[in-house]
């Protein structure tokens, strides 16, 4: 068997293919665009003097290679380049959007541990009992559901007709920690999915490991059943657990476009949406390689932290 | 445990039954469209009142099911038409060449969000229906294909095939007769949560206005475009959105119900 | 007897599954310092009575009857597999700390933690674990499957067992292991704990039972000393279960001919990855005569199974040559032709892993026949049916699928697979380990009439078991991937030249079986 360090290698060494591919998907889009690309993206307004400009914006006389190494070498500097509809620099854009989607994505990951472990933990624990029963059944239905038909019935609900909580983050601009009220919906919204996923797959690792050979072994010795389900069954359940943690990056980002989106907060997720919609390439390039590259470390680093987790069987040599 | 499965794959099959009804035969039964009313109307011949642009909110129900669900099983069936043969041969090559050539790509593939990918090639094409199903169905393709992959692989390094092997069986034979035979639990069972997972994007990249008309009788993209009138006409955001949650939650249910053999997995007992 | 103290005793015991007696009726009584070996073949309810002992049954079962065990004291437990029972997260310090902490309830609590130390210490010595501090910082996955067998133990020791139930300790492993897992249990009963042994491995019985109490179909068929019973069994079933080896020797094999089968210069790696191969085996000359047997003999690692897969075609990465007839067989199985493959076929080691579960047994042996000889689908089955009644296997049982069968009735029926091809040459990859005593006589009473009867049919089995390597006309000896020496079996038996034969054959006397 190789080692762990081999491991680590290979890891490492598909995370930089990975981000390299991220980078050059992304910049692919330019080239893919149908026809003359200033024109595509001209759009609705095909004018010369807009095309001119978008040609001249995006360098696109110059060959594609050239391009890429000098956007490429921007993205080291940190320059991600500048909107063709307004002309700022994509990286301010990101600067204005940053706070709102952090708040968002920190606070989810936040509530995500202890909520899916605890949940996890309580059904295993009651297995075959109408505790784990209803645990199981809402995991299982909730899981599947798209954030924006599940918010919008939770908007109907709180907001309609309770009044609880405000419909959307209209109003509150990009300081939403000081409205936390705005924040509840969307967070619970963000967390249905991946909370789903960990409860099971901490569940089925419980009751895997409860039924392992060696907790019958601990509990033939008189070890406490305390000490049996937090030190002897839960570390087994880990792994898992931190690998779905990685899958669930992914969906985070789904996620927090489509709650951006219904909840109008000012966040990454609008941005992109806005950008795409009004096909400002360059925006859509650079929030790209942001997402892109950040789920690639995300998933990096819990690939990595799931392997050194992992309980290993067998026999030394 | 018995009582209890069938109890849930009932419950799977009534929940699931609705929407899926409605989406495949909604169609036949909706007749022509009526003449246009004022936007956001409750009342007025309207059973489920008028949407944004003053359309009869029912007869929007009735046809707006049948792009998700299609969409959706055209995708999944699609990822599994490319990442079948991908991973059957990837598993059962000797050639670590091959291999390689057609597992790499997919790796580093895999690690781009579906949604992204979908929205950047949104940027560029305005994919139509087909175009969404092509493009779902390539975000999938990565990962079914190392599932595949996988279960092939663990199928083929029995002693069974070694077996069929000195018994001078036929590649096809063995391929397709023992591996694809013994895969067949593990390829149901996933796509069950792959056709969860496609109905999801399918139904959330039409939310976000990907592959779909503005004004299409979709019951995603009435949820989007009708939300505006929340509060005045809240059935033609709440029918279509229930609807979403049955169809995902249903398939999902009903799935894990039929696949459950009733016994527990046993624990991954260490091997001597 | 019935005056002598008991640590630990079962009185009519009755344990009922699914309306199944699994135990009818067992009586056990569990003297202190000595070995109580239950012996019997697989089903014979030597396992639920023993973990009877533990307060552990069945899922499901009815029990009656009364199990004591003296002061309800705890009872340890040696599983078949120490890894199962060691939970791989947790470190050794952790897993002994676990079962000593109980043990200093009675201290304050300041000082509970340096008592639990000392007594985990102090356990790990009287099992034989050396350099203590290090190896409390391991996961047992890193460790050896012998440092594995002593944690276990030493958890045993630590829960002040006065009753420890060991259950098919040895099974599966090779002399040396066996000799030190015998060791072991013999020092744990020195300290005057009762071991109750549940084992279908005469040799270790032999070696290292006090009573011996022979079970079949639940029920208790006879018990006494060891010595007594094991040299003078009274009942026919307990005679049978005793006498494992056939007679000795096979017929004179004739060498006159050409060898079948020629290895030359056989050189085999194994690849990791993507990184260099490592040398696993090297043959640099093994002839196989016609109508002879060969056993490869070696521990576990030894190389042995790789030679067998080199010859069958089923290990590519080997230069060197494999002749058959002279002629040089290609090295993996697709490049062989149907007769290539028809002249070597090769039984694998588990029986159920090598069937496939979809389909019954018969039509898979069928197969044979109609791809390698070219026999038409009936004629096949005809063929597949008449050479598992031959083996012992009855058509309704050969009709069944796969897992409706026993271990035992599987390996006839890929005997039956592997000889529809009309082979020259069959290689047999440890058939009969994890069997017990009863079908494993059965399966070597099925080769030896298969190397009498039929004519030149050649064997190559392979085995750690030199009581099986016994059965054959010569022997070829392993070790860490080196030919150490080959002969005909009684020089090999009786006059090794190798100090790796030499030990064992030692161990093997050691065992009590070679007599």
């Amino acid at each position: 068997m190789s080692g762990p360090r081999s491991f680590v290698a290979r890891r490492l060494l598909l995370g930089v293919a990975q981000t390299v591919a991220v980078v050059l998907l992304v910049f692919a889009l330019t080239e893919a665009l149908p026809g003359d690309a200033a024109v595509a993206l001209a759009g609705d307004q095909p004018d010369p003097a807009r095309i001119a400009a978008i040609r001249e914006a995006m360098k696109l006389d110059r060959p594609a290679w050239e391009r890429l190494a000098d956007w490429t070498a921007g993205l080291l500097h940190g320059d991600l380049g500048t909107s063709l509809v307004s002309g700022r620099p994509v990286s301010l854009y990101l600067a204005d959007a940053f706070g709102p989607t952090l708040l968002l994505a920190s606070l989810t990951v936040l509530l995500l541990v202890p909520a899916g472990f605890g949940l996890g933990v309580l059904a295993a624990r009651h297995a075959g009992r109408p505790v784990d029963r209803l645990i199981s059944s809402v995991t299982l239905a909730v899981y599947a559901v798209p954030e924006f038909a599940l918010g919008v019935l939770l908007v109907t609900v709180f907001a309609l007709r309770l009044g609880w909580l405000p419909p959307t983050a209209v109003g509150y601009g990009t300081d939403l920690a000081a409205h936390p009220a705005a924040l509840v919906l969307p967070v619970l919204v963000l967390l249905s999915r991946p909370v789903c996923s960990l409860v099971r797959l901490v569940r089925a690792g419980m009751i895997d490991a409860l039924a392992s050979p060696y907790v019958a072994q601990a509990r033939r010795y008189g070890v406490s059943g305390a000490r049996i389900r937090y030190t002897h069954a839960l570390p087994n359940a880990l792994a898992p657990a931190a690998q779905q943690l990685a899958r669930t990056v992914d969906w985070l980002l789904c996620g927090v476009v489509v709650v951006e989106a219904l909840f109008v907060i000012p966040g990454l997720g609008t941005v992109l949406l806005g950008a795409v919609a009004e096909r400002d390439v360059p925006v859509v390039q650079g929030l790209a390689v942001v997402f892109g590259v950040v789920t690639v470390v995300l998933n990096l680093g819990a690939d990595l932290v799931a392997h050194r987790l992992a309980p290993r069987a067998g026999v030394a040599a | 445990m018995s009582r209890l499965r069938t109890g849930r794959f009932a419950l799977g099959v009534t929940v699931v039954a609705v929407p899926l009804l409605l989406a495949l035969l909604g169609p036949v039964f909706a007749g022509g469209p009526g003449p246009r009313a004022t936007s956001f109307t409750l009342g007025g011949g309207h059973w489920l009142g008028t949407d944004f642009v003053g359309r009869d909110v029912w007869r929007q129900v009735l046809h707006g099911g049948r792009p998700v669900v299609l969409t959706a099983l055209a995708a999944t069936a699609l990822a599994y038409l490319v990442a079948l043969p991908v991973g059957l041969v990837s598993a059962l090559t000797r050639h670590r060449r091959l291999e390689d050539l057609l597992m790499r790509p997919l790796d580093v593939l895999l690690a781009v969000p579906s949604l992204l990918l979908i929205l950047l090639a949104a940027t560029v094409f305005e994919p139509d229906a087909v175009g969404l199903a092509l493009l779902v169905a390539l975000a999938q393709v990565p990962d079914a294909a190392r599932l595949v992959r996988a279960a092939a692989a663990e199928a083929a390094a029995r002693p069974a095939v070694e077996a069929l092997r000195m018994q001078g069986e036929t590649w096809w034979r063995i391929a397709v007769g023992y591996v694809g035979r013994s895969m067949l639990r593990t390829l149901a069972a996933d796509a069950g949560t792959r056709l969860t997972g496609v109905l999801y994007l399918v139904a959330t990249a039409a939310f976000l206005g990907v592959g779909v008309a503005p004004d299409a009788a979709d019951w995603a993209v009435m949820v989007d475009r009708n939300r505006t009138g929340l509060f005045v006409q809240p059935w033609a955001v709440v029918v279509p959105a229930v609807l979403i949650v049955a169809l995902t939650t249903g398939t999902n249910l009903l799935f894990d119900a039929a696949l459950d053999k009733g016994g527990r997995r046993t624990g991954k007992e260490a091997r001597p | 007897m019935n005056h002598e103290h008991t640590v630990a005793e079962i009185r009519d015991l009755r344990v009922r599954v699914d309306g199944r007696l699994i135990v009818d009726g067992v009586n056990l009584r569990v003297p202190p310092g000595r070995v109580t070996a239950l012996i019997g073949a697989s089903g014979s309810g030597k396992t639920t009575t023993g973990l009877a002992l533990l307060g552990e049954y069945p899922a499901g079962a009815e029990v009656t009857g009364e199990v004591r065990v003296e002061g309800g004291g705890p009872v340890g437990y040696v599983p078949q597999h120490p890894a199962a029972a060691l939970n791989p997260a947790r470190r050794v310090s952790a897993l002994l700390t676990d079962i000593a902490r109980a043990r200093v309830r009675h201290l304050p609590v300041r000082r509970r933690r340096l008592a639990a130390r000392e007594r985990v210490l102090e356990a790990m010595s009287e099992a034989q674990l050396p350099s203590a501090a290090e190896l409390l910082r391991r996961y047992p996955h890193q460790l050896s499957g012998g440092q594995q067998q002593r944690v276990v133990l030493a958890q045993a020791l630590l829960l002040g067992a006065r009753v420890v139930v060991a259950d098919e300790p040895t099974t599966g492993q090779d002399a040396l292991t066996k000799s030190r897992i015998v060791e072991q249990l013999t020092a744990v009963r020195a300290r005057g704990i009762a071991v109750v042994l549940l084992s279908h491995d005469l040799d270790v019985v032999r070696a290292l039972a006090d009573e011996v109490v022979v079970l079949r179909a639940g029920r208790v068929v006879e018990s006494g000393p060891a010595q007594r019973l094991l040299l003078a069994p009274q009942h026919a079933w307990t005679r049978e279960l005793l006498s494992v080896e056939p007679e000795l020797p096979l017929a004179e094999a004739p060498t006159t001919e050409q060898p079948v089968l020629r290895i030359r210069a056989l050189t085999a790696r194994h690849r990791d990855g993507s990184r260099a191969a490592t040398v696993v085996l090297r043959t640099p000359e093994l002839d196989l005569f016609p109508g002879q047997s060969l056993a490869v003999v070696g521990r576990s690692g030894s190389g042995k199974t790789t030679l067998a897969r080199c010859v069958a075609g089923l290990h590519r990465d080997h230069d060197g040559e494999v002749l058959l007839d002279g002629a040089p067989l290609p090295r993996s199985l697709r490049d062989r032709d149907r007769g290539q493959l028809a002249a070597v076929q090769y039984v694998f080691q588990d029986a159920h892993a090598a069937f496939d579960e979809h389909r019954p047994v018969v039509h898979q042996v069928a197969r044979t026949a109609v791809r390698l000889r070219g026999t038409d689908e009936d004629t096949a089955l005809r063929e597949a049916l008449t050479t598992l009644a031959g083996l012992g296997l009855p058509e309704e049982l050969a009709r069944r699928h796969p897992g409706r069968l026993s271990g035992g009735e599987l390996q006839r029926a890929a005997l039956a697979r592997a000889l529809l091809a009309r082979p020259r040459v069959l290689v047999c990859d440890e058939i009969t380990s994890g069997l017990d005593p009863v079908t494993r006589r059965g399966i070597l009473d099925v080769l030896t009439g298969l190397v009498r009867g039929r004519d030149g049919l050649s064997l190559v089995l392979i085995t750690h078991d030199l009581d099986t390597a016994s059965l054959a006309h010569r022997i070829a000896v392993l070790d860490a991937g080196e030919l150490v020496e080959q002969g005909p079996a009684p020089q090999i038996l009786t006059t090794p030249a190798h100090p790796v034969t030499a030990s064992l054959v030692a161990r093997t006397r050691a065992g009590g079986t070679t007599a």
